[in-house]
């Protein structure tokens, strides 16, 4: 009997409904001090005064903390631009200056509110373009002593935080000749990840280590990001995983955890804990970047794209994080999934006097995708052709060679998409039941699934259960508390109650790249069939002198290790756990994944920093919407997916993830926006302004599974959970443009754009007239 | 300030507390009783994470004073997992994969109890109407109707 592909439920689903399961925010220690940061409140200025004399004199209060009680170095994940507090100049609103440890979580805000703060304000860089201009003040004046984390230095210069530019010959040739040249530019907002549970952490200092106790989806990066800001080699840290209550990205480097380390040392190793009211979380928060994206195309009479040109400008914020890693992700998208001649890329990330940007997922791809399927719909109606056919037929298949050189041996699955979208809502039938304001769009991508390493111990317990031991987290999609779960079990042939996966613990469990880019399931899981792998070996050796069998004639399946093709002569696996336990010793495999970059020309792009796309997967949705003209509102009536999962190894889990990352891409779309004023403040600062996607405002995804089992990944396994983030933006704009009949080209589109568009356009909006009877 | 003593009802168990009379019921359960089941998502009533309920309504213990529960019922998650209706919601959002980060589930689950105490077949829409309080950044909240339409069809089973 197998569990791969079966419905059971999550390990965790009880003590999460109960209100049992310990979250980062719920953790406590005896003791505990509660902590508080004082933060910039502009974006840009100079420190002119930072007194905390009276703070430190308020009751309750044991350490305050400032620039110089931390160590004298900068950090950062990919550069290291940053300090723990600002010491001269302040880059973006809530940049920590002071930390302050206190007997109560109240004490501690009072005492961070009673230091003397003056900041002589400078003006914000803002504007991106305007950021390029060489007359623009500079965010980071000694940009050029900042060292990479690791290898080599990268392009970068000024406020440009990194650069990544492709340019291939042939393209102003192919322009030159070009029967059109169709030019688009789009504007996409910052979105906040928004999970519920805010950031928080717990810092012990102790035995001259730190320890630290945090929600997080990467807890061996926090190790690394706390090792490099308290300068101490990472080894020295350990952290702690707790429940997670949500992510979506942005738990995925350092926050409060190293304030909540170093206050812990100062105050002589009380634990102390720092949590972060919604605002502080909001305005912190490493979320998707805004970005300004150009598109051209060269194309003939037939709308063969000779050539292309795109360029996107994106906003890094005031530090560096992850970002520069991922700027060179335009080249992968600049073609889409569309045949398409040169292709000239420049990638720019700016420095800015906002909060630094992040990972969010699907990561620089929704907007990028945005941005190609909307020029698709336009190069599809300038030349008259229906934009579905017009995708079909210019769709890349099997072999096809992406900008990077990297081949797609299996492209072919994006027809296979196109088809099972087809099957579930027919694009003829949906033209031909057009109604006013209503409107139709269809898109589709390839996407990444995240190659980074990643270990397991599978050990087994004497009473024939086992524990997975490793340092990944479970950050709601399942991937533990299903994926990882099913694939031992399956492996072992006990039931999934059998296996119990520890929390992340960086001194108990090697490393781990951490929750992102959907590698969970498929990295994890394959370091822990590889280690389930090792412990049926040594079943299978203990129990051949059981059976007084050969170790090749046995299998281990229901429970127990049995001569193949005979169950009758068998021992549950309990009987020879505890005799391996006296014997040989006790049983337990190790497990170790990485998967390759596949190969790709080195040459194709200066600043190539994430150089291909490992185990890549296939995408179409569709989306049918409908506006109220006299508001402006848009409703998403219908949403389709079909999607390459390689294999389905939680069928719940697996359409959660779809239909969580669609929500989402539904919230970007038409209202998810952190907007930035003129002085690089945000506009919206809580959760009152920042509307999230509600259970009024959501339908049903129709979902098409399609498999394609990889050969390497986990029982066939590959990446699922970014990538229903990918799309819902462009093709919920291709929707309400084809409704109104005028492009919407910002996102997120909302009402008052969509009135401006109606009113723009009226005589191209459609009427009843022009409705077949 | 001083502090004022609140009596009042948890979980079916009479408690006497002392509290500021300016604290919130969230901070009361939280920090003074250890029922670390109810969450703070937002601190203003919007993202519904600590929603218990006062004499069977749902309220957001976040924005709602402690005090006010005097000689009141309160109800929160870990009381709902002894209540017949609570215990067929929580099993129902793990069976339905209803459940992703889990965050705002307690809320969730508490607010549906409320519902269906209410009206035991609420169709779809008066369930999504229901839930416009509480947020779930995970789901899309699919799964969560799945839940409840299970244990709808549960209750109307016997």
């Amino acid at each position: 009997m197998t569990v791969i592909g079966e419905r059971v439920p999550r390990s965790d689903g009880q003590t999460k409904v109960s209100g049992e399961a310990i979250y980062g925010v719920d953790y406590a220690e005896p003791g505990m001090l509660w902590g508080a940061l004082l933060r910039s409140p502009v974006s840009a200025g100079r420190i002119t005064r930072l007194d905390t004399t009276a703070a430190a004199a308020m009751p309750g209060v044991h350490a305050v903390l400032t620039a110089a009680d931390a160590p004298d170095v900068h950090a950062g994940w990919v550069l290291r631009d940053q300090r723990l507090f600002a010491t001269d100049a302040v880059r973006y609103e809530g940049q920590p200056i002071a930390a302050v440890a206190a007997d109560t979580l109240a004490q501690a805000r009072a005492a961070a509110a009673a230091i003397v703060l003056e900041i002589e304000p400078l003006p914000a860089v803002v504007d991106l373009v305007r950021a390029m201009a060489p007359d623009s003040p500079l965010v980071h004046p000694g940009w050029e002593s900042y060292v990479p984390a690791a290898g080599p230095d990268f392009p970068r210069r000024g406020n440009i935080a990194a650069e990544c530019i492709a340019d291939p010959p042939g393209v102003d040739e192919a322009f030159a000749r070009a029967h059109r040249v169709i030019s688009d530019e789009f504007v996409a907002q910052r979105q906040y990840q928004a999970y519920i549970e805010p950031k928080s952490a717990v810092g012990i200092f102790r035995d001259g280590r730190y320890t630290v106790h945090t929600a997080h989806q990467f807890p061996y990066n926090v190790r690394d990001r706390v090792s490099q800001f308290l300068d101490v080699r990472p080894s020295a840290v350990r952290v702690v995983g707790h429940t997670i209550g949500g992510g979506f990205g942005a738990k995925l480097d350092a926050s409060l955890e190293p304030y909540a380390a170093l206050l812990s040392k100062v105050v002589g190793g009380s634990a102390v804990k720092l949590v972060n009211t919604r605002t502080e979380d909001l305005l912190t928060c490493p979320c998707r970047e805004n970005a300004l994206t150009r598109l051209r195309s060269a194309v003939d009479a037939d709308g063969n794209i000779l050539a292309r040109e795109l360029e996107v400008i994106a906003d890094n914020g005031a530090y560096s994080g992850e970002m520069p890693w991922l700027a060179s992700i335009a080249l992968h998208c600049a073609r889409g999934v569309y045949r398409c001649g040169p292709t000239r890329v420049v990638s720019r990330l700016m420095y800015t006097n906002t909060a630094p940007t992040g990972a969010f997922r699907g990561v620089n791809g929704t907007y990028l995708y945005h941005a190609v399927e909307r020029h698709m719909d336009h190069i599809a109606t300038e030349l008259g052709l229906d934009r579905r056919d017009y995708r079909l037929q210019q769709l890349i298949t099997d072999g096809a060679e992406m900008p990077n050189g990297q081949v797609l041996a299996d492209a072919g699955i994006l027809r296979e998409g196109f088809d099972a979208v087809e099957s579930v809502a027919p694009w003829a039938e949906l033209q031909a039941g057009r109604r006013p304001y209503r409107g139709i769009g269809i898109g589709a991508a390839w996407w990444v699934t995240n190659p980074m390493p990643g270990t397991a111990v599978v050990k087994l317990h004497e009473d024939g259960t086992v524990a997975v031991i490793t340092a990944a987290t479970d950050n709601g999609s399942g991937a533990v508390s299903m994926g990882v779960t099913q694939i031992v079990a399956e492996r072992l042939g006990i039931p999934p109650t059998d296996v119990f996966v520890t929390m992340p613990d960086t001194d108990v469990a090697g490393f781990d790249a951490g929750s992102q880019g959907s590698r969970t399931t498929r990295i994890v899981g394959k370091a822990s069939q590889l280690a389930a792998d090792e412990v049926v070996e040594k079943l299978r050796g203990v129990a051949a002198g059981l059976l007084e069998a050969a170790a090749d004639d046995l299998e281990v399946a229901d429970g127990t290790v049995r001569v193949k093709g005979v169950p009758g002569n068998s021992i549950p696996i309990a009987e020879v756990a505890v005799a391996a336990t006296n014997t040989v010793g006790p049983v337990q495999g190790t497990g170790s994944f990485v998967t390759p970059f596949p190969d790709f020309n080195p040459g194709c792009a200066t600043g190539l920093m994430f150089p291909s796309f490992p185990t890549p997967t296939y995408h179409v949705h569709l989306a049918e919407v409908e506006i109220d003209p006299v508001t402006g509102n848009v409703r998403v009536l219908r949403y389709v997916v079909a999607q390459e999962v390689g294999r389905v190894i939680s069928p719940d889990g697996t359409y959660g993830q779809v239909m969580g990352g669609v929500t989402q891409g539904i919230g970007y779309a038409l209202h998810e926006s952190l907007r930035i004023g003129e002085d690089g403040r945000y506009r919206e600062r809580t959760l009152e302004s920042y509307r999230l996607p509600l259970a009024t405002d959501i339908p049903r995804v129709e979902f098409v599974p399609l498999e394609h089992p990889d050969p390497d990944g986990p029982f066939g396994a590959k990446g699922v959970a970014e990538s229903p983030v990918l799309l819902p933006a462009a093709v919920i704009a291709n929707a309400v443009s084809d409704a109104i009949g005028a492009p919407l080209n910002h996102i997120p589109i909302i009402p008052e754009d969509v009135l401006a568009a109606i009113q723009g356009s009226a005589g191209d909006v459609r009427s009843d007239e022009e409705v077949a009877p | 300030m001083s502090a004022v003593e609140l009596t009042f009802t948890v979980n079916g168990r009479p408690r006497v507390v002392e509290i500021d009379p300016a604290e919130t019921l969230l901070g009361v359960l939280r920090d003074r009783l250890g029922l670390t089941g109810t969450k703070e998502g937002c601190n203003e009533g919007e993202c519904g994470a600590c929603t218990v309920l006062v004499d069977g309504l749902p309220v957001d213990s976040c924005i709602y004073a402690a005090a006010a529960t005097a000689g009141r019922r309160v109800e929160t998650a870990e009381g709902l997992t002894h209540d017949g209706l609570g215990r067929e919601l929580q099993a129902a959002f793990v069976a339905a994969g209803g459940v992703q980060c889990g965050f705002c589930t307690p809320g969730f689950i508490t607010t549906l109890v409320a519902v269906l105490r209410e009206d035991d077949k609420p169709s779809e829409e008066d369930v999504r109407t229901a839930l416009a309080g509480n947020i779930c950044r995970c789901t899309g909240y699919s799964q969560i109707l799945d839940a409840v339409a299970a244990t709808i069809s549960g209750r109307n089973e016997r």
